[in-house]
């Protein structure tokens, strides 16, 4: 259908529509007015893009939130079964959730390592105390991984935090690379954000997550073998025996109850007791693995193998170079949401070649009659004494 | 109306208990208060046997998942 009146004209004048029909002519005046909108206002396409990042985010969030939410309720549930009636659990819990350490000074760099030793140790004191005032009817064991249920509860709510305010930053100021960038960060995130709602389950229950494995390991290691046990620092144990000649100590948290103790402070007196005898120091430790390499994997290699904030790291270089021990690590690798919901089989299959390859290294690198430390570092929630 | 996927995903360990009397070892789904090396007492399916000892708590990993990814890079 042509046009045969003065619009058909105006339109043929001006090139635009040519001897097109209306419904051409319509779509290319739609077409005009969105270029004149990008010409005449230039930050639009930035906008336009700014909201579908923003609708993303948001739905993101919402999922976030969603987590945040069955992870509190389900650990005031669990601390509700510990506690006296009379409690606010709520928000005794809230306060707990937004509770916080400050890091110490580091202009000044010295000494800088036993200042936050001392506030780590406060916090973990006031935290585990604050717990305890919660739950007055849960036993030793118990109360350690109810603290470890707390941390959890406290790391989600924090990661809820942490990406409201940069949505509704980046809401309020418009600015697309502040939401670009913690949409990138998004996928990452999420994973982290599920594998504390897994973990918010497993200690709920007590039952062993991925990083207990360096435990099982040491565990394993001594388990049906005469020896004699005793607490050696906070919330943590060593076994003391004779393997093939040598003298072991094998160093480990306490559990069934989820700690990780401290095991710097254990080597350090174990090492101050013994002094030249000791020979090596084996650690076993769980550690994080790249995409594409397989769970359980049992690596060798030298050096410290302790995560944390780097003190228990720090002590034991410090007194291994002191009295110029040599330091052996085998890792197990898994990714961080396997470090901290219930142990994979794979993961469990570990700690057996494991204490194998710490038999192989002890027998090729210490001579008999030598003393040397086994340490087996991780959470020992649902891993008792062998 | 359907469970969400989320529900779905709760990972649910199994445990496993060696027999003091025989030392067969069976597994049943996790119980509140498991831990592993702890002793427990439950009849052994196999002996009679009262007492059990708790030698592993982990999540068994499906073998095709296995195969799949050895598949890849």
């Amino acid at each position: 259908m042509g046009f045969s009146g003065g619009g058909a004209e105006v339109f043929a004048r001006m090139q635009i529509a040519g001897q097109g029909d209306l419904l051409t002519s319509l779509l290319q005046l739609i077409w005009l007015l969105f270029l004149m909108l990008f010409i005449l206002y230039p930050n639009f396409s930035q906008r336009l893009q700014l909201s579908y990042i923003l609708k993303d985010l948001e739905r993101k969030l919402y999922g976030l939130k969603r987590i945040r939410e069955e992870v509190r309720s389900r650990t005031i549930e669990t601390l509700r079964r510990y506690s006296e009636g009379n409690m606010d659990l709520e928000r005794e819990l809230d306060q707990i959730l937004l509770s916080f350490a400050i890091t110490p000074e580091s202009m000044d760099p010295y000494g800088i390592v036993y200042k936050l030793e001392h506030i780590v140790n406060t916090w973990e004191d006031t935290f585990e105390e604050s717990v305890k005032r919660l739950c007055p009817r849960a036993d030793r064991e118990r109360m350690k991984t109810l603290t470890n249920l707390v941390e959890v509860a406290r790391g989600i709510d924090y990661l809820y935090r942490v990406v409201r305010h940069y949505y509704l930053l980046g809401k309020k100021t418009s600015n697309i690379y502040i939401v670009l960038q913690i949409q990138m960060l998004m996928p990452q995130l999420m994973e982290i954000a599920e594998a504390y709602r897994q973990a918010c389950y497993a200690f709920m229950q007590g039952q062993p997550v991925g990083d207990g494995v360096g435990v099982l390991a040491a565990a394993k290691l001594v388990e049906g073998l005469e020896k004699r046990t005793y607490e050696v620092a906070k919330d943590t144990i060593v076994h003391e025996l004779v393997m093939d000649g040598r003298r072991l100590f094998v160093l480990r948290a306490a559990g069934p109850g989820g700690a990780v103790g401290k095991p710097a402070d254990g080597i350090i007196k174990i090492i101050e007791n013994e002094g030249e005898r000791v020979k090596a120091i084996v650690m076993i430790d769980a550690a994080l693995k790249l995409e594409g390499e397989d769970t359980g994997k049992v690596v060798e290699g030298i050096g410290a193998a302790i995560g944390g904030i780097g003190v228990d790291k720090f002590k034991i270089e410090e007194i291994a170079k002191k009295y110029n021990i040599p330091l052996y690590a085998f890792v197990i690798y898994e990714s961080i949401g396997e470090a901290i919901t219930p142990m994979r089989e794979s993961i469990a299959k570990a700690a057996e070649e494991v204490v194998e390859r710490v038999k192989n290294i002890i027998r090729s690198k210490v001579e008999e009659g030598a003393s040397v430390i086994i340490a087996g570092i991780g959470n020992t929630v649902g891993i008792g004494l062998s | 109306m359907f469970p969400s996927s989320r529900e779905r995903q709760i990972l649910n360990p199994l445990t496993f208990l060696k027999c003091l009397s025989c030392s067969t070892i069976n597994s049943r789904p996790f119980k509140e208060g498991d831990y592993v090396f702890g002793e427990v007492e439950e009849k052994c399916p196999k002996c009679g046997g009262d007492r059990m000892k708790i030698v592993g708590i982990y999540v068994k990993e499906p073998e095709q998942r296995e195969k799949r990814q050895k598949q890849t890079f």
